[in-house]
């Protein structure tokens, strides 16, 4: 359903899009009749990551783009984020991309690598002075814009509610030891395979738990960035994550893109997992009313636990031959149109003034957690601890299949100190 | 001489064994291939899949760009080693055939190179790549490819030149033939079994490639220069738990290899103790 | 190869003798020269070249696609080449700070021995079992000989990606066969067992995939060099009452002594680079704790994105891989002098 409504906006947008082109279009015509022709075959090349932009809304930005600066063509590539780093490092040395999205926790890895455009100049004509600051955050390294806060996004319980009314639950649990009760009960329903699939290196789920015990998975220490596992905080919330954990019969040593999770939830014999809104079930897939979502509980019931604020930026690569356009690419994407169309698809825009747009049950179960996020922090190596292989998720592979952790969480609080050292 | 029946008995036992131990991976691969879903997740195997399905080869063949890597595979193996041919066939006829000043320095290269470290170079090679602006395209990977199969190609096509009797070649330049035309019409049409067992090698060396394009091309999607080892491991870490599917995907990229070298293997093994290889 | 050459002498007429010495010009290359015409005094310099045009193409080739990579890894060693020189194209020397880095860090040190101990039980099971393998064949009878050449040569031919998949399939922790087979031989604690979650498990796995590959080749060779040995020292070494023990270390290894040197170094040095299996198979995982140096150059260069560190590890892998293959050509000099 939700999938619809995104394709219906899409539709509606365009349609209004082109009907208000009839006027448009001829004053463009006549006023950069010489501008048109510097447009002519020139690509403007975007990344996008797999799940971030729904069809509806790249079809809309195409349109618009290429109805904009005639002659030009918008080409839209989709990556995966399996060894994206590598991937975006080529493409930023060879220019072979001009526009990219980037998560946030990787922006000031990338922007002090010199490969993203400063955006500074360009911030309020698209629209900076509005963005929400703490989503602006991450956009900006020594207080130069490198790239534009593009949406933000935490993971929910996304669960089947079929299999839950067997298990005889009435309503999603409000406290964590509700949940587990709930569990309990879906562990021993029949046609259950996974009470709760959540593979042993989901390492966002475990951040999220860190923040909700007070913790740091890296803090500073003297004016250097330690790895902070040993922590009691960190200690306590892996003990939750373990206890979540051994409700899954997801591998231990996996994350949860290997395999998508998104492909096995559809076949009906997980009661719950943690994820994305478009790791949720499409209505082809999996009939929407069978889906539900709510946040993942936190103590108490006043408030969920605390999420890994996920999120993406949009930055212009430094190599492009196409500044113009690019900029001119932004101002469009980021336009309040179609960042509501993305807070219509259940995403936090990065303006405050668009979030009564979200919509959408995922986004109604996001958003009261996403007050408690947090994000990885923000500094140029924090990049590197994500490099495959990553050190938290080998930790807590390492930890869940019997480690002992203290002397673990040592050992990778080295890795992760010495990996934020490192120089560029 | 006599032996007891056991003594005649235990070899064929022992040779039984060994045989379905080298052979259960393969049969299990195809098996599973064609095995419907609820046989294969199971916590008995089924050992024969007698309800055939096609289903896991169908959902293969559909997967994203499969076809353009089938074709990519294709292309660049056969340019690699039609490349190699022509080009060993050359010098392998000077070293089997001439003696010159730096003969045994090139042959030791050839023996070297045969044994290059390709799995190591691979950032060089990036780097020259991206340099030279060819990420992301099927050329380099022909290149290297090409050299990677080069030595052996050279080093096997020398064993068999040299098995084709000189004084043939001689009487046909007696009978007025210059000694190019010597070569191309009597030597040449003798090699040919040589040939077609050295590229085989060479086809499943470069068939096999994995390191160099993993990391030359990483574009995905349209017009992908990807391989399909690359499309193999990729299958296999999306849809992890999918194990038809996986198989299915296995069997289709090995068949081709299976088939060709069962077909070539009598020459191919002839062939296999002038120079060392493996697939 | 013996049956074209065969048929090849049937027909090989005599006056081919006359025809000259080894040192036989290429005099005719130009075409249409009749033979009688051939300059008296020598090659001409075109067919002295002859040989050198001929090895030109390879030569260069090698140079080219070989050398220079080589070259250049040794180059990219010795700078400091992470994303954001990579992105900007920067060239930073910093001397021998890559080495230095590497040689004293203990995860150096750790993944060399990992590899070397790695290298020496494959190289140890493939010989073994090839031997063995080989001297199965030579006993078998012609039917179950051609039952047995057909598994090993299934098990060669297999894509080794194919076969990598196909291992991690075998060894699944829920649906793999090797788990159930182990459950029902009375091994219950394999029922559920994770392969992939412990070092040693997953290079138990690993060196089973390598040795599986790798056990056809040596024995086909053994096989081949058994049929080359007389009949008669097999006959007079029995007469001598020597068992089949004895038989195999006083008659067939010092006949195939050449044939298992050259073999043993062969697989040394394919085992010790080997890289698709280890990666594929688990990614050097769990913990990084399978990564052989291969595996561990590819990582901290591509995975970590540390160029001239990876560059460093490959060059050090190279000068031990070199080491081993001169060892190697120090043989294979000494025994062949018709290279």
């Amino acid at each position: 359903m939700k999938r619809q409504l995104i394709a219906a906006v899409g539709v509606a947008a365009m349609v209004v899009g082109l009907a208000a082109c009839g006027s448009d279009a001829k004053k463009d015509d006549g006023a950069s009749s010489g501008g048109a022709k510097d447009y002519n075959g020139k690509t403007l090349n975007a990344w996008f990551m797999d799940g971030s932009a729904p069809q509806a809304w790249q079809d809309g930005v195409k349109a618009e783009f290429e109805k904009q600066f005639p002659g030009a063509k918008l080409n839209i590539q989709i990556q995966k984020w399996d060894g994206i780093g590598q991937k975006v490092t080529t493409a930023l040395s060879e220019g072979s991309v001009d526009v990219l999205e980037i998560g946030n926790t990787q922006t000031a890895g990338y922007a002090a690598t010199g490969g993203l455009a400063d955006l500074t100049g360009a911030k309020a004509d698209l629209g900076g002075s509005d963005w929400a600051p703490n989503l602006n955050e991450s956009a900006v390294l020594d207080g130069k814009q490198y790239a534009a806060p593009w949406y933000f996004t935490n993971r929910v319980v996304i669960y089947n509610k079929e299999l839950w009314t067997k298990a005889g639950i009435a309503a999603p649990p409000k406290t964590l030891d509700e949940f587990y009760a709930d569990l309990e009960k879906l562990k021993g329903t029949p046609g259950v395979n996974n009470a709760l699939y959540l593979p042993g290196q989901e390492w966002y789920t475990y951040f999220g738990l860190v923040t909700d015990a007070g913790g740091k998975i890296a803090k500073q220490d003297g004016g250097k960035w330690v790895g902070n596992l040993s922590s009691p905080e960190a200690k306590a919330a892996f003990a939750t994550y373990q206890k979540l954990q051994s409700y899954s019969n997801a591998p231990k040593d996996k994350d949860e893109a290997t395999p998508q999770q998104s492909t096995l939830f559809p076949k009906g014999d997980i009661g719950a997992m943690i994820g994305l809104g478009w790791e949720a079930p499409a209505p082809k897939d999996m009939p929407a009313d069978k889906v539900g979502f709510f946040p993942l509980p936190g103590k108490t019931a006043d408030k969920p636990s605390s999420v890994f604020l996920g999120g993406s930026n949009l930055a212009v690569a430094e190599a492009s031959k196409n500044q113009d356009l690019a900029k001119g690419f932004l101002k469009i994407a980021l336009s309040d149109k179609f960042e509501g169309q993305l807070a219509a698809s259940g995403l936090i825009p990065n303006k405050t003034s668009l979030n009564s747009q979200v919509t959408g049950d995922f986004a109604k179960a996001a958003l009261p957690a996403s007050a408690n996020g947090a994000v990885t922090p923000n500094v140029a190596s924090w990049a590197n601890v994500e490099n495959n292989p990553n050190p938290i998720k080998d930790f807590l592979a390492a930890a869940l299949q019997g480690g002992d952790y203290d002397s673990l969480a040592k050992k990778y609080d080295d890795e992760i100190g010495k990996r934020l050292a490192q120089k560029q | 001489m006599r032996r007891s029946l056991i003594g005649r008995t235990w070899p064929n036992v022992i040779a039984v064994v060994l045989a379905l131990f080298f052979l259960f991976p393969v049969y299990w691969m195809v098996s599973t291939a064609f095995k419907p879903d609820r046989d294969i997740i199971s916590r008995t195997p089924v050992f024969l899949p007698l309800d055939g399905t096609l289903d896991h080869f169908d959902r293969a063949v559909h997967a994203d760009q499969f076809w353009t890597m089938v074709g990519n595979s294709f292309t660049v193996t056969v340019c690699a080693v039609l490349a190699s041919l022509a080009i060993a066939t050359l010098a392998s006829f000077a070293i089997a055939r001439m003696k010159f000043r730096g003969r045994k320095a090139f042959v030791l290269i050839v023996m070297a190179a045969q044994m290059a470290p390709w799995e190591v170079m691979t950032i060089s090679i990036y780097m020259i790549t991206r340099d030279s602006g060819m990420l992301n395209s099927l050329v380099p990977l022909t290149i290297f490819y090409m050299m990677m199969v080069l030595p052996f190609t050279i080093w096997t096509l020398r064993g068999f030149i040299a098995a084709v009797p000189k004084e043939l070649e001689e009487s046909a330049m007696v009978d007025g033939c210059t000694r190019t035309q010597a070569f191309v019409r009597v030597v040449f049409p003798l090699l040919a079994p040589g040939l077609m067992s050295t590229s085989l090698f060479g086809f499943i060396t470069a068939w096999n490639e994995y390191p160099l394009v993993l990391i030359l091309n990483k574009q995905t999607g349209e017009g992908t220069a990807q391989t399909l080892p690359l499309w193999l491991t990729s299958f296999q870490s999306t849809f992890g738990n999918d194990w038809g599917a996986t198989m299915a995907a296995s069997t289709l990229f090995a068949v081709p290899v299976l088939i060709v070298f069962l077909f070539l293997q009598r020459k191919a093994v002839g062939g296999m103790t002038a120079g060392a290889v493996k697939g | 190869m013996a049956v074209h050459s065969e048929r090849v002498q049937t027909r090989s007429p005599k006056e081919a003798k006359t025809a000259g010495a080894a040192t036989e010009p290429a005099a005719a290359t130009a075409d249409g020269t009749p033979k009688n015409a051939r300059p008296a005094g020598g090659a001409s310099l075109l067919s002295r070249s002859t040989p050198y045009l001929l090895i030109l193409p390879a030569t260069l080739a090698t140079a080219a696609l070989l050398g220079w990579p080589l070259v250049k890894t040794g180059l990219i060693s010795f700078q400091n080449l992470n994303r954001r020189q990579l992105i900007q194209h920067l060239t930073e020397w910093n001397g021998f700070d890559n080495y230095t880095a590497q040689l004293s860090s203990s995860e150096f040190w750790h993944t060399a021995g990992r590899s070397v101990a790695f290298t020496l039980l494959n190289v140890f099971l493939i010989m073994a079992g090839g031997t063995l393998v080989g001297l199965l064949l030579n006993r078998l009878g012609k039917g179950m000989r051609l039952f047995l050449s057909f598994g090993l040569i299934m098990a060669w031919a297999m894509p080794i990606v194919a076969s990598t998949t196909v291992y991690t399939w075998l060894f699944d922790q829920q649906y793999g066969v090797v788990n159930w087979f182990l459950d029902k031989l009375g091994w219950h604690g394999m029922a559920d067992y994770n392969w992939f979650g412990s070092q040693l498990s997953t290079f138990f796995v690993i060196v089973l995939l390598i040795v599986w590959g790798s056990i056809p080749f040596v024995a086909f060779n053994m096989y081949a060099g058994l049929t080359t040995i007389p009949a008669e020292l097999y006959e007079a070494a029995r007469m001598d009452g020597a068992g089949a023990f004895k038989i195999f270390t006083a008659v067939v290894f010092p006949s195939l002594r050449p044939f298992f040197l050259a073999t043993t170094f062969l697989e040394v040095i394919w085992v010790f680079k080997c890289f698709t299996q280890v990666y594929a198979m688990n990614f050097g995982g769990p913990q990084r704790l399978t990564e052989t140096l291969p595996v561990y150059a590819f990582v901290e260069g591509f995975g970590n994105q540390h160029y001239g560190t990876g560059a460093a590890i490959a060059v050090l892998t190279i000068v031990m891989l070199g080491a081993l293959m001169a060892y190697y050509f120090r043989i294979i000099l000494k025994q062949e002098d018709e290279l």
